[in-house]
């Protein structure tokens, strides 16, 4: 059986908002990241938890709460709705909202492991020896972090690729529109389509499996010269 | 240092119980700060280099105020340019030697940039360019760690316990290219460690620091004599330091005597003009005591002196000529000599049991 249309459709829109997702994310998770595992400030607590929130909630109860904050009736969506004239809901732009909040705990915590991990007497020999708190970051933290930081990327990535809960809430199941894989497995089952869902589940876990994989040989691999 | 690169350095910081309180000013070219571990050396020298900011004070370094607690100045450690020797070397693990040592060199005008040759020859790693730290011994992972804070072409150079991570006989091979540095480089030093030895060897003038607070200052001869040297000298295992004057020396027969009040002290010969004080330690352990002064034995020094103080174990205080000496001996042999406060005793000392601490060079 070959696979159909519908399901190239969802599995290219998955990958599609997943990169999205995370080249939009990378930029805030460093700095976030960094905040988190290298600075010492007040409400450092706070902001946390709000970023680990979405790890421990329900997706259901995330996505509701975008809903709430992007719909029609939110204050950010008659922000955009009023002096943009965009509705977010229920288009591939909810998708990547929907994503990027459910996968970002898992992205900001492989780059604080990452940088946690680089000794700040590494940092402070860098800045006597005339480097400013940037170059610092781009010279030493960064490459030193790379294994945590490129941790966090497949993980959050996978992450991104499978999210349902919160996917559905915001941006519904509109094939070729806002139906990503997961959204097309439930679909097929729920319509008895079983092998139309197994074809899905199985590229899915592929997937899944290979990021994994990838992401332990990065963690564990000793072929560096350091 | 010249006259008009003097540091002053006047600083205040708590942690918790401890306080380092400082207030001094070095003036010379090679400074060592001398401390048990703990004092807070290194807090010191993280005060100076600007990674660590002092709670208040100053510090200001010939015309430059890194610090002003008053007038809220407080350079970033990057705009400081001292290079700072780590006890760890803290080498960036994903950087080649070479890319190490030319790290701090961007901040120098292109133009302005020596070649690292210089530093490289000097410290002897020209093979080892190519390398990764962690493909380094320690003692080439510390000569890399001086070139990189030399090639920054720092105002001066702070050395945080560079030999401490060494085991002895690479301390002895490091020391020389220190002294290299030393004479080679206009750039003043200020050398913190707990080893005498290796601190001397280099130094101009020297601070004692105990629980944070300078205790002593001066000539390095002169600090081993003062009192507040001992509890560091006991750290580094030797209890008995002395700067004493060459009455004689003699090539010939091989030894050299030193003065002790009317006595001499004899031992192996060196190299240095009478009347010049040199400073030499014994341990406690390599001191025998003998009732007797006349004894046909090869130990070349029986010195008179007298019991001053028999502690609970195993130590005794013995003045000869005012000095005081430590000496270890048994609870048995304690008994059968019958040592007490006041008894008359004599010191029996191998000539190579004293060891020169060091040589001016």
């Amino acid at each position: 059986m070959r696979i159909t249309s519908a399901e190239v459709a969802a599995l290219l829109l998955s990958v599609k908002v997943s990169l999205f997702s995370l080249v939009v994310m990378l930029p805030p998770g460093l700095l976030v990241g960094w905040l988190l595992a290298k600075r010492e400030f007040r409400g450092k607590s706070i902001l946390n938890t709000l970023v680990m929130l979405p790890l421990v909630l329900p997706p259901v109860v995330s996505g509701y709460l975008l809903l709430l904050l992007l719909g029609k009736n939110g204050p950010i969506g008659q922000l955009l709705s009023n002096v943009f004239n965009i509705e977010v809901i229920f288009t591939p732009f909810a998708v990547v909202i929907a994503i990027s909040v459910i996968s970002f705990p898992l992205l900001v915590q492989g780059i604080i492991a990452g940088m946690a991990s680089v000794p700040t007497e590494l940092e402070n020999a860098a800045r006597t020896l005339g480097a400013s708190p940037l170059k610092v970051f781009f010279t030493i933290t960064f490459p030193l972090a790379h294994r945590g930081v490129i941790g966090g990327i497949i993980l959050g990535f996978s992450k991104s690729l499978g999210e349902f809960g919160a996917t559905i809430m915001v941006a519904g199941n509109i094939p070729g529109k806002t139906q990503t894989v997961a959204l097309a497995i439930f679909e097929a089952v729920h319509l008895g389509q079983d092998i139309s869902a197994f074809r899905l589940v199985l590229i899915s876990t592929v997937l899944a499996f290979i990021s994994i994989w990838i992401t332990e040989r990065i963690t564990i691999s000793n072929n560096r010269i350091y | 240092m010249s006259e008009n690169t003097n540091f002053l350095l006047n600083i205040r910081k708590h942690f918790g119980n401890f306080t380092l309180d400082i207030d001094c000013k070095l003036q010379e070219k090679v400074t060592t700060i001398l401390g048990a571990s703990g004092s807070g050396k290194t807090t010191l020298l993280n005060c100076i280099s600007g990674t660590l900011s002092p709670d208040e004070g100053k510090i200001v370094f010939g015309n430059q105020t890194y610090f002003d607690s008053e007038s809220k100045i407080n350079v970033p450690p990057d705009k400081r340019h001292l290079g700072y020797i780590f006890q760890e070397g803290y080498l960036f693990p994903h950087l080649t030697v070479e890319k190490n040592i030319r790290y701090g060199q961007s901040r120098l005008q292109r133009k302005n940039r020596n070649s690292i040759s210089q530093v490289v020859e000097i410290l002897e790693i020209s093979q080892l360019l190519e390398r990764y730290p962690n493909q380094l011994s320690g003692g080439q992972r510390q000569r890399v760690a001086i070139a990189r804070a030399l090639a920054m072409e720092p105002q001066l150079l702070l050395m945080d316990e560079p030999l401490a991570s060494l085991d002895g006989g690479l301390k002895s091979r490091i020391i020389p290219y220190l002294h290299h540095i030393k004479n080679e480089f206009e750039i003043p030093i200020i050398y913190v460690t707990h080893a005498i030895n290796e601190a001397m060897a280099l130094a101009d003038e020297a601070f004692l620091i105990d629980d944070g607070k300078i205790t002593a200052s001066g000539e390095p001869n002169q600090i081993l004599a003062s009192p507040s040297a001992l509890p560091i000298a006991h750290l580094t295992g030797v209890e008995n330091i002395y700067s004493l004057p060459v009455a004689s020396s003699d090539q010939q027969r091989g030894i050299t005597e030193l003065e002790i009040g009317k006595q001499h002290l004899v031992i192996p010969y060196i190299d240095v003009e009478i009347g010049k004080s040199v400073p030499v330690a014994i341990r406690a352990e390599d001191i025998i005591i003998s009732l007797e002064p006349d004894l046909p034995i090869s130990a070349r020094n029986i010195l008179a002196g007298i019991v001053d103080e028999v502690d609970d174990q195993t130590m005794l205080s013995i003045l000869v000529e005012g000095q005081r000496f430590s000496v270890k001996i048994t609870h048995e042999a304690r008994q059968q000599l019958e040592i007490s406060k006041g008894k008359n005793v004599y010191c029996v000392i191998k000539a190579n049991a004293i060891n020169l601490l060091w040589q001016d060079s």
